[in-house]
């Protein structure tokens, strides 16, 4: 009975100061991290308004690893409670980070918005007065302000003689043309066709409109669509000098290209 | 001798009481849970939170297996935040690349936005 009483009192008293041991040694600097960790989070004002519920955890978890600390034997329990405390945390500011984050998209993608839409603006004016300085550059190419709208003359010089093939030295004049009304996709045109008086007259018309028609094929080649394009050809009527001579004649033989206003209102065929 | 044995009583019962613990089985759904949604949101191993998370979550389930549910319990609570930080570090990693892009963005907005005007 007495070796068996001493047997079992040697046996707590060894029992106790192990687990005396352990409670003492790293529990208690764990504690003390856990405790930092969550006062950081607790005096941060962002980490509390963003992640109330993390924070509020970390402080049980803390509570319980402190409450755990003043038992002897409690040592891996209190290192425990103090690893989820600091966990807690550690997911809590990593919460606010993100909230944070979050709010700070939101505010600049509105910013990306606003930025986008201004230069969206300022392209467009800036391809308008690009517009405006073409449409100066056609006007003093060849147009004139008439009854009829603003007209373009194409002159003799870019077909050959009875042919109603545009001439590669039109290039220049049709490309300006078709870049005008890329960039007046509103405005439409009438191509008309024009000879001189030689020549019997129903020749004369099916020349003009073909000549006219060539101008049109070029511009539908060069991506205009072709219900913005009208085409006629009205032979040697509306003559612009008188025909006597050859210099009256070659201003006569001509293409006229009628542009209609920006809103694509066109004045009527004559 | 009464109060050695009521001491040695104690301990015994104390001894007891936490092989007495229930499994944690709800504990191990919490931590396959969070894992799954760490790994869903796109944390892989190269975030350390997570690895541990899957290290201590493989102990825990062999603590299980050994039936030393306190051992599992407590492992698992662990692996659970572990996966939990590792989560909201994937989120905040990708919220801050986001913002870097957008600033990006909107730097190269201010400059077109001066060459035009």
């Amino acid at each position: 009975m007495s070796v068996f009483k001493k047997l079992g009192g040697g046996l707590l008293v060894l029992g106790c100061a192990g687990l005396f041991g352990c409670a003492s040694q790293g529990s208690e600097s764990a504690l003390q991290q856990a405790n930092s960790s969550f006062q950081s989070v607790k005096d941060d004002s962002n980490v509390l308004r963003n992640a109330p519920r993390d924070v509020i955890r970390a402080g049980e978890s803390l509570a319980r690893a402190d409450r755990l600390s003043n038992y002897w034997g409690s040592g891996a329990d209190v290192r425990h409670y103090a690893y989820l405390s600091q966990r807690y945390s550690e997911i809590a500011r990593e919460h606010s980070n993100e909230a944070m984050n979050q709010e700070r998209l939101a505010k600049l993608e509105l910013e990306r918005q606003r930025l986008q839409l201004a230069l969206r603006e300022a392209k467009l004016l800036s391809v308008q007065q690009q517009g405006k300085w073409l449409e100066e550059q056609i006007v003093s190419l060849a147009t004139t302000e008439t009854d009829r709208g603003l007209v373009m003359t194409l002159g003799d010089v870019l077909f050959d003689t009875g042919e109603a093939d545009l001439k590669s030295s039109a290039n220049r004049t049709v490309l300006k043309l078709v870049q005008f009304l890329q960039l007046n996709p509103k405005r439409v045109v009438r191509i008309e066709g024009y000879t001189d008086s030689t020549g019997a007259r129903q020749d004369n018309l099916q020349l003009s409109r073909a000549r006219a028609q060539a101008v049109a094929d070029v511009l539908i080649d060069l991506g205009i669509d072709e219900k913005r394009i009208q085409v006629e050809g009205y032979g040697d009527e509306y003559p612009v000098e008188a025909n006597a001579s050859e210099r009256g004649r070659a201003k006569n033989r001509r293409v006229e290209i009628v542009f209609s206003d920006e809103k694509g209102r066109l004045g009527a065929a004559r | 001798m009464r109060i050695q044995s009521l001491c040695a009583a104690l301990a015994i019962l104390a001894l007891a009481g936490c092989a007495a613990d229930p499994a944690p089985t709800e504990q191990f759904r919490l931590t396959e849970q969070a894992l799954e949604q760490a790994k869903a949101v796109g944390a892989t191993d190269d975030v350390p939170e997570l690895k541990l998370a899957e290290q201590k979550f493989t102990r825990a389930q062999g603590s299980m297996a050994d039936q030393s549910f306190k051992n599992a319990r407590m492992r698992a609570e662990q692996a659970e935040l572990d996966a939990r930080l590792a989560e909201a570090r994937v989120l905040t990693q990708k919220s801050q690349e986001q913002l870097t892009a957008l600033d990006a963005r909107i730097i190269r907005l201010r400059k077109q936005l001066g060459e035009v005007q």
